[in-house]
C-alpha cells in the first residue's frame, strides 16, 4: 500500500446523504464506504472522493444493514 | 415524426428513450454512455475547450460567474463541475471564505479537477464528490446557489434535474445555467454547422483521440432545448425571476431563477 491515498473530507462526509433515500449515511472507515441501510448499498470512497452512483455501489449482504 | 422529435429533446418522453447526440438510446444507457465519453476526454478536456472556443468559454464562465456574485460565507453547488473551473473562480469571488461542492457523473473529471485544483496551491475549500445530477446526494435546503456550466444537456431527463436543483437550495437560493444555444446564430449558420460538425470532431479526434466523443457533443447541442423551453421547464420546477441572457450573438446562454 506504498501509494499515496487522499482522504475525505469531513466536512463532505457531514453533508452528504443518500441519493436515493435522502437519509443519512454510516461512515465506514475502514472500507472506506458510505452505508445507506434503507438503499441497502455501500457507496465506495475511492482516493478521498465518494463515489454516490448507484450503479457503481455495493448492495449490502444478508443482516449487513442495521 | 418531427413533432415526436422535437418534443424529445433532452426531456423525458413516454418511449423510454434519450438523444445521445442524434442516436436514440435507451434512457436507461445515456447516463452511462454519458460518463465513459467524459471518462475518456476528462485529461484533454479543458484544452479542448481552448482549442475550439478560442478561449471564449472562459469569457462566458467569467460572465455567469459575476452574475452569481458570490458572497463570502456562501454554499455553492456547482454540478458537472469536472475539472473545477467554475469552482474555483466562485471559490476566488468568496474570498476563500464558505464552502463550493463539485459534483460530477465522471470520476475521471473529478479526478482532473481536484489534480489541477491542488496543483494550482487550492487545497481544501473545494469538496469534491461523484454524482447524478438527477439525484443529488444532499439534504434539502441545503445550498445558496447551484451551477451547471455545459452539463445539462448530458443530463438525460432535465425536468428531474431541475427538481433535485429546487430541492437542495434554500429558499431565496440562486440557480445558474450556462449552455450552448441549441439554435445556430443568425446570419452564420453555414459556417457555424461547417465548424460544428467538421471541425470540432477532426479537432477532437487530433488532440483527444476521441472523434465519437466531440461529434457527441456537437450533436448533442442541437438537441437540447430552446432557450425558452428550458426557461419553461425552470418556471414548472419551481424557480421564479427566471432570466434569460444571451452571449456571444447567442452561441451560449444563461439561464437565471431563484427559488422560491
Amino acid at each position: 500500500m506504498g501509494e499515496e491515498r487522499a482522504t475525505v473530507d469531513p466536512k463532505l462526509l457531514e453533508i452528504l446523504v443518500c441519493p436515493l433515500t435522502k437519509e443519512p449515511l454510516r461512515y465506514d472507515a475502514e472500507r472506506q464506504e458510505l452505508i445507506s441501510d434503507k438503499a441497502k448499498l455501500a457507496f465506495p470512497i475511492r482516493d478521498g472522493i465518494p463515489i454516490m452512483l448507484p450503479d457503481e455501489a455495493r448492495p449490502l449482504e444478508e443482516g449487513e444493514a442495521r | 415524426m418531427v413533432a415526436a422529435m422535437a418534443s424529445a429533446r433532452g426531456e423525458h418522453d413516454a418511449t423510454g428513450g434519450a438523444d445521445f447526440g442524434f442516436r436514440r438510446v435507451g434512457e436507461d444507457e445515456k447516463p452511462g454512455l454519458v460518463r465513459d465519453l467524459f471518462d475518456r476526454v476528462a485529461g484533454r478536456y479543458d484544452l479542448m475547450n481552448d482549442l475550439m472556443s478560442g478561449g471564449v468559454h472562459r469569457l462566458w464562465k467569467r460572465e455567469m460567474v459575476a452574475w452569481l456574485a458570490p458572497r463570502p460565507g456562501m454554499a455553492v453547488l456547482d454540478v458537472a463541475g469536472g475539472t473545477g473551473d467554475i469552482a474555483r473562480r466562485v471559490w476566488e469571488a468568496m474570498e476563500g471564505e464558505g464552502r463550493v461542492i463539485v459534483c460530477d457523473a465522471s470520476e475521471q473529471m473529478v479526478d482532473a479537477g481536484r489534480e489541477r485544483t491542488w496543483n494550482a496551491g487550492l487545497i481544501g475549500g473545494i469538496e469534491w464528490l461523484v454524482g447524478d445530477a438527477e439525484a443529488l446526494p444532499l439534504p434539502p435546503r441545503s445550498v445558496d446557489a447551484y451551477t451547471i456550466a455545459f452539463g445539462i444537456r448530458n443530463v438525460t431527463r432535465i425536468e428531474r434535474a431541475l427538481e433535485e436543483a429546487a430541492r437542495v437550495l434554500r429558499p431565496g437560493g440562486r440557480f445558474l445555467c450556462l449552455e450552448f444555444s441549441s439554435r445556430p446564430p443568425a446570419g452564420v449558420d453555414r459556417l457555424y454547422n461547417a465548424y460544428s460538425f467538421a471541425v470540432i470532431p477532426t479537432l477532437g479526434a487530433a488532440v483527444t483521440g476521441q472523434r465519437d466523443a466531440y461529434a457527441y457533443l456537437v450533436e448533442s447541442i442541437r438537441r437540447f432545448p430552446p432557450p425558452e423551453r428550458l426557461a419553461a421547464m425552470m418556471t414548472d420546477a419551481g424557480f421564479g425571476g427566471v432570466r434569460v441572457r444571451s452571449l456571444s450573438a447567442g452561441i451560449a446562454t444563461l439561464h437565471s431563477g431563484w427559488r422560491v
